[in-house]
């Protein structure tokens, strides 16, 4: 791991918004680079056992917002922070992933080939020593480097007692731009999102939402990749008719069970099986667990 | 004096003809039995002495030799009680020999005298039957068990008394006759569990159906209290009748296991076998010095239903890869092989994560690998030979509380699966195939041609799903079976997509 360099607070290289916090760290390993400081950043962060809803805003926002020359900074667990950032890199954005071990220790494993590819794209970061293992206590102090190097923090799904609470609130401290994406108020998994909503969290309704607090007003107007992408989308749901657009239209981001389909469509179980193969076939649905589907995009 | 008659050694499913001899000759008082026996058959010596003691017979102070030949064959089992008190009997000049000629005895004695019952009685009269035996003496309880065989003579005894006055020819016994037709048709369609009782699952079901039609494999995915053992439990009520061989082979077994019922001594339902997950991998195949059938041979010709699948242990699962692939179980021991037939229809279920809600995030709070744990105890091979997978879901109350009249009968949906069986037989006639899921790569080939549009439509979904070459295989012999289910000789492309969503769980797309 020759490429593991430890840069003090005294250095130039050391991040300025690290500098800013109360507690900033002594140094920071890195591997990679640092974000580029004049770019924007954006930090996604959100439940690790994220529903079928969390992954696909997370994917939705990551790539929206990467495209958009957007740096998305993360803390690579599984769930809503893996998900972000591996979108991030597919749309051929930037993505820097702050760790809770040591920067040469991958965790959680499943995650070895996404930090491999944040290597190439962006860098990794952390506060512990190479070979750190990854305890508990320090995915706390790791939240604050988080929301440090940030300029907006956003959260997809977040029960009400999370870590994603402890990155908020460091955020807040810092002054930063908290957004939140809502969800159903009876959904456990939103829980925490909603409650910071009604506590006075900016909505992220869509990514221009936060484009357009990152920009200025004017800078959305310009930006139209969001309405593009819905237009994009259009043609491609008009190619479906019959039984695949009844069953399309029934389907949404929480997983639907074939016999619930059923009895939603009135169709017969062939019926709406042959409609999910061909909706599947398209890109347009996907199998969760056994028999459950949701739409592929939001 | 001498005196012999008939009898059969039980070796695993097959029988051995061997002959009970009692000599009586001058010496000390002394009654010995020889010719490798097991405990449980030297111990004969103390209850034949006793049973004949109070049913009035008192055996003479002399050298008393039994010898139970051929003397190479292990002799287990308690069946030759009846015999070695015969053969003194007819020593003792009781009995003429010429009356046990062309006969054969079993049972067991009490020390009262009276004719116990025996495992294994069917069998033994059938072997009875092929080495030209015209009768056969056999406890009074496991009479109507022997009677389905035709061209022998099954008589009843209840005690050494009534025995010894039968071949004196002082009393008539007249043989029990069965016929097993008959028998079949008035027993076979007594099923306690109905498919009309199960109220929503229509996916279930219907993976069932074409479970049962084909004989493919099942695993039923859903979180706990869902309904998947009630399900299971009606699967044996939608295959097939059984036929009269199989009816046969399948109390052979439950013969031998001692598990018949006095009542009618026949297994006439397909049976429903469901072993607790701590089972261990001996009790699965059967095991013991002396093997006996296991759970995957008492499910013969019925259903094996492990509830719990990652539960059970790794060995005891691998157990089950053989039975599948050959359907019958091999035991090795020293002093012989034993062989078990083992043809059963596997379903299983399990929960789709540790904590049973995957992937309703509100409830499970399993990570991701959690879930992937949870599933890899499952051995890849196992999940090799399940063709089909399905969900049961949790139903809402308004479905629950529905009147269970609308539900379609058991006896509709074997209607269906009988008229499949049927199209497959005629297919399959001359083969050695019988069901869809026995279809090997070159009789897909064969039997499971596709139309242009079909093959393009698995072919995609080979490409966009991420499917395997194996998992494909699988598509098309469940896809076969829609069709035949569907009286429809082409599968079409409504088939295939029917058989890929119940295509079985591979761990690589369970996160979708």
């Amino acid at each position: 791991m020759d490429d593991i360099r430890y840069i003090t607070g005294f250095e130039k290289e050391f991040p300025e918004k690290l500098k800013e916090i109360q507690n900033p760290p002594a140094g920071i390993y890195v591997r990679g680079c640092l974000p580029d400081e004049s770019k924007k950043s954006v930090a996604i962060v959100g439940s690790r056992q994220c529903s079928m809803y969390g992954a696909k805003v997370a994917e939705y926002f990551g790539s929206e917002l990467a495209a958009n020359g957007v740096q998305i900074i993360s803390g690579m667990a599984c769930g809503v922070d893996g998900i972000s950032q591996k979108a991030a890199l597919s749309a051929g954005g930037s993505t820097f992933a702050v760790l809770g071990s040591g920067p040469d220790v991958i965790y959680p494993k499943c995650n070895e080939s996404l930090y491999e590819e944040i290597l190439n794209e962006g860098g990794i970061i952390s506060e512990q020593p190479p070979g750190t293992a990854p305890l508990p206590a320090y995915f706390a102090q790791r939240n604050r480097i988080i929301a440090a190097l940030c300029d907006v923090l956003l959260v997809i799904e977040a029960r009400i007692r999370s870590g994603t609470g402890i990155t908020v609130r460091y955020a807040l401290d810092q002054g930063k731009d908290v957004f939140a994406v809502p969800g159903r108020i009876n959904d456990p998994m939103s829980a925490g999102t909603n409650r910071l909503i009604s506590e006075g969290a900016l909505i992220a309704l869509n990514p221009d939402c936060i484009l357009r607090d990152l920009f200025g007003s004017d800078a959305s107007a310009e930006n139209t990749s969001g309405n593009e992408s819905k237009e994009k989308k259009i043609p491609r749901r008009a190619g479906i008719a019959g039984k695949e657009k009844v069953i399309y239209d029934l389907l949404d981001m929480y997983p639907k069970k074939t016999d619930e389909l059923m009895s939603l469509s009135g169709l017969t179980l062939q019926d709406v099986h042959d409609a999910l193969l061909k909706l599947r076939l398209c890109g347009l649905a996907q199998e969760c667990g056994k028999n459950n589907y949701v739409r592929k995009k939001l | 004096m001498y005196g012999s008659v008939n009898s059969l050694a039980m070796i695993g499913l097959e029988a051995r003809q061997v002959c009970v001899e009692a000599d009586i000759s001058d010496g000390l008082p002394v009654f010995d039995m020889v010719g490798y026996l097991a405990k449980e058959v030297n111990e004969a010596r103390e209850r034949v002495r006793t049973a004949l003691k109070n049913s009035g017979i008192h055996m003479p102070p002399k050298r008393i030799t039994v010898n139970i030949s051929p003397g190479d064959i292990r002799k287990n089992g308690t069946s030759f009680d009846l015999a070695v008190a015969v053969s003194l009997m007819t020593a003792m000049e009781m009995i003429d020999p010429s009356m046990t000629g062309g006969m054969m005895i079993f049972g067991e004695l009490n020390l009262q005298g009276k004719v116990m019952p025996v495992p294994g009685i069917l069998p033994m009269v059938i072997e009875a039957r092929m080495r030209g035996f015209k009768k056969c003496i056999v406890p009074l309880d496991n009479v109507e068990e022997g009677s389905i065989i035709e061209g022998i003579d099954v008589i009843g005894v209840e005690s050494i008394e009534e025995t010894l006055l039968y071949l004196t020819g002082k009393i008539l016994i007249e043989p029990v006759k069965n016929d097993l037709e008959d028998l079949l048709l008035k027993n076979g369609k007594t099923e306690n569990a109905d498919f009309s009782e199960v109220n929503g699952q229509q996916e279930v079901k219907r993976a069932m159906e074409i479970a049962a039609a084909g004989m493919h494999n099942i695993l039923i995915i859903g979180p706990p209290g869902a309904g998947k053992t009630m399900a299971a439990k009606r699967l044996p009520g939608i295959l097939p009748a059984l036929s009269s061989k199989e009816c046969m082979e399948l109390t052979k077994i439950y013969s031998i296991s001692g598990l018949l019922s006095n009542k009618d001594g026949l297994v006439t339902c397909r049976p429903f076998v469901n072993p607790h997950h701590t089972i261990t991998p001996q009790a699965l195949s059967g095991g013991g010095t002396i093997p006996k059938p296991g759970e995957c041979s008492l499910a013969h010709k019925g259903v094996l239903f492990l509830d719990e699948l990652p539960e059970f242990s790794k060995s005891a699962l691998e157990i089950l890869r053989q039975p599948l692939e050959d359907r019958e179980v091999r035991i090795s021991r020293t002093h012989g092989n034993y062989i078990y037939p083992a043809d059963f229809l596997l379903c299983a279920a399990m929960n789709p994560c540790k904590c049973g809600y995957y992937p309703d995030r509100s409830r499970c709070s399993c990570t991701e690998s959690d879930v992937k744990k949870y599933l890899s105890r499952i051995s890849g091979p196992l999940l090799d030979r399940i063709d089909i997978c399905v969900e049961a879901s949790r139903m809402g109350f308004e479905e629950l509380c529905k009147s269970s009249e609308k539900n379609e009968s058991s006896e509709t949906i074997r209607k269906r699966v009988e008229k499949a069986a049927a199209i497959q037989q005629e297919r399959y006639k001359g083969t050695g195939i019988r069901f869809n899921s026995e279809l090997r790569s070159r009789d897909v080939e064969k039997y499971c041609r596709l139309g242009k549009k079909e093959e393009r439509l698995l072919k995609k979904a080979y490409e966009m799903l991420g499917l395997s070459a194996r998992s494909c295989h699988r598509i098309i012999k469940c896809a076969r079976t829609i069709a035949d289910l569907d009286g429809s000789e082409a599968i079409k492309e409504m088939h295939i997509s029917e058989a890929i969503a119940y295509k079985s769980i591979d761990r690589r797309y369970w996160n979708g």
